[in-house]
């Protein structure tokens, strides 16, 4: 390979791993938090990116403006949700808690497609932007706006979650939680609004990859599973409950899978190779590359 | 200040304690003491709001607890240190005491009460950027002391403060305690090492299988012989 294609080929990876991070954040939030393994998770990313097509071909709104309100509609959604099916869970035993709550977001992934079917087709959609075919050259290497734009969402995103939660007292609550959900309540915080708050919070973060999906890819009903696949394998990649480090393994996995493809004998199979990935993690280093032991 | 009357608690099907009552004064060191699994835990865990007692009620100044979340009796005044002491391992130890002072009321006044604490602890401060989980067994227990402090309680429950520590700190925890009584905080300690208990303690009340099987006078149980038989193995 040439220079050329190596330096391409990286920077397409880090784009595309700016998204995986980004959704893998969201699932590794309420994982951690909650101990809720949101496997409608794609189906939050789903909802969001179809919210941006609307706003972008029925009212003209350019999706990186539209960004906010779909964090915002997202985070209510992910509310709602949690209300009404997850919350009556959550006094569960922790075993007891992961089973039904699995079953339930399974349900979710099975009814989210159907509705989006039922609102906007089977058919794929993407976001096209006037710039979204556009690019500009560094050292050779063409680079996009739009993946340059998801790149920056991605990281002013997670740098804005990781403030939150070190130094606000609100986000030291949500890792208190974390760390021991009985010594939180102790403290007197309220820890079902705390579960309640995360939940939406994960939500939102979905949403807002969703909108750089559907700019840099597209959108279609069936797409929420490859993307929490996605995440999960992430997530093992990272450990859980690190956020920086679910960032980082996002863009591990993406320049892998860039880099894979280009190989010979390999390309094909660049998805394989990240499921490959998870089950070597899984049994080499169980707690992930940036987890702490045991 | 803190009533507990005729509690009735149930873990899932199992009955844990039958007909619990117990007393707390302004101001008071009361002890709660009895043999491991007697249900100690359970009482104070219950006042906290942790449990829902079956039946009977829990009253802190003429408020009702026992339906409370345990957010709210948090905010009432009513602390709990937990068996395990509960501090967040992987948070610093400063981030540990401002989660202490969560409440508002205790956030507002949470720059003289860090002060308190560390005037009481200064190994704290000393350690502040620390992890927590890296602290030893005895400045866990100095933090979790810390922390419950942080949110200004009027009413400080600890459970086995003693337990797993070198009898020389323990000693010193038994006197934070104390310092912390005279104060004007009143406590309710539940202890297994019950010589020390009611050493310490002004009253106390010794739960047997889940019932409370006799209180008084902690000077008076010391010398009571059913009590030296059972519990301070002197018989």
């Amino acid at each position: 390979m040439t220079f050329g294609l190596v330096a391409q080929t990286f920077v397409n990876g880090i784009n595309i791993g700016a998204m995986y991070g980004l959704i893998a954040v969201g699932l590794s939030l309420t994982f951690g938090v909650m101990k809720i393994l949101n496997v409608a998770h794609g189906e939050f990313l789903m909802v969001g990116g179809y919210m941006a097509f609307w706003l972008f071909t029925l009212f003209d709104i350019d999706p990186l403006l539209g960004l906010p309100l779909i964090g915002i509609a997202l985070f209510l959604l992910g509310a709602i949700c949690y209300k009404l099916l997850f919350s009556g869970l959550a006094r569960f035993h922790e075993e007891t808690k992961v089973k039904n709550t699995l079953l339930v977001s399974f349900g979710l992934f099975l009814i989210f497609p159907q509705v989006a079917r039922w609102l906007w087709t089977g058919d794929e959609r993407a976001i096209t932007p006037v710039y979204s075919g556009e690019s500009f050259p560094i050292l050779g290497v063409r680079c996009g706006y739009v993946p340059l734009a998801g790149l920056l969402v991605a990281v002013v995103v997670i740098l804005a979650l990781h403030l939150l939660l070190t130094k606000t007292y609100f986000g030291k609550s949500i890792r208190a939680t974390t760390e021991n959900w009985k010594s939180a309540k102790l403290m007197g915080i309220n820890v079902d609004r705390t579960y309640l708050i995360t939940f939406a919070l994960g939500a939102a973060l979905a949403g807002l990859a969703g909108v750089l999906v559907g700019m840099t890819q597209s959108v279609a009903p069936d797409m929420g599973m490859q993307w929490t696949l996605k995440a999960l394998i992430v997530l093992v990649l990272a450990g859980i409950g690190s956020i920086g480090g679910a960032f980082f393994a996002g863009l591990i996995l993406g320049v892998v899978e860039a880099v894979s493809a280009n190989l010979p004998y390999i390309g094909p199979y660049t998805v394989a190779l990240g499921l490959v990935i998870f089950l070597l993690i899984l049994m080499l280093r169980p707690q992930g590359l940036f987890g702490k032991e045991g | 200040m803190l009533e507990v009357n005729n509690i009735d608690v149930y873990h899932g099907d199992l009955q844990a304690l039958w007909d619990v009552s117990l007393k707390v004064e302004e101001g008071e060191l009361v002890s709660l003491i009895g043999a491991n699994g007697a249900g100690k835990t359970t009482a104070v865990e219950t006042i906290s709001g942790l449990h829902t007692p079956a039946s009977g009620t829990v009253i802190f100044n003429g408020v009702r607890l026992d339906k409370e979340p345990t957010h709210k009796v948090v905010e009432l005044g009513v602390c709990l240190i937990p068996e395990e002491k509960g501090i967040f391992p992987g948070m610093s130890v400063l981030e540990n005491l401002e989660l202490g002072a969560f409440t508002s009321e205790s956030r507002k006044a949470r720059g003289e009460t860090f002060e308190a604490v560390y005037r009481l602890f200064p190994v704290l401060e000393e350690r502040k950027k620390q992890v927590a989980g890296t602290l030893s067994g005895g400045e866990q227990q100095m933090l979790a002391i810390g922390r419950a402090l942080m949110a200004k309680p009027k009413l400080l429950m600890c459970d086995e403060p003693s337990l797993g520590l070198a009898p020389l700190i323990v000693k010193s925890i038994f006197e934070v305690i104390k310092q912390i009584n005279k104060s004007g905080v009143g406590i309710l300690l539940v202890e297994q090492n019950v010589r020390a208990a009611l050493g310490l303690a002004q009253r106390a009340y010794i739960i047997e299988n889940g019932r409370v099987s006799g209180h008084g006078d902690a000077k008076s149980l010391l010398d009571d012989e059913k009590v030296r038989d059972a519990y301070l193995g002197t018989g």
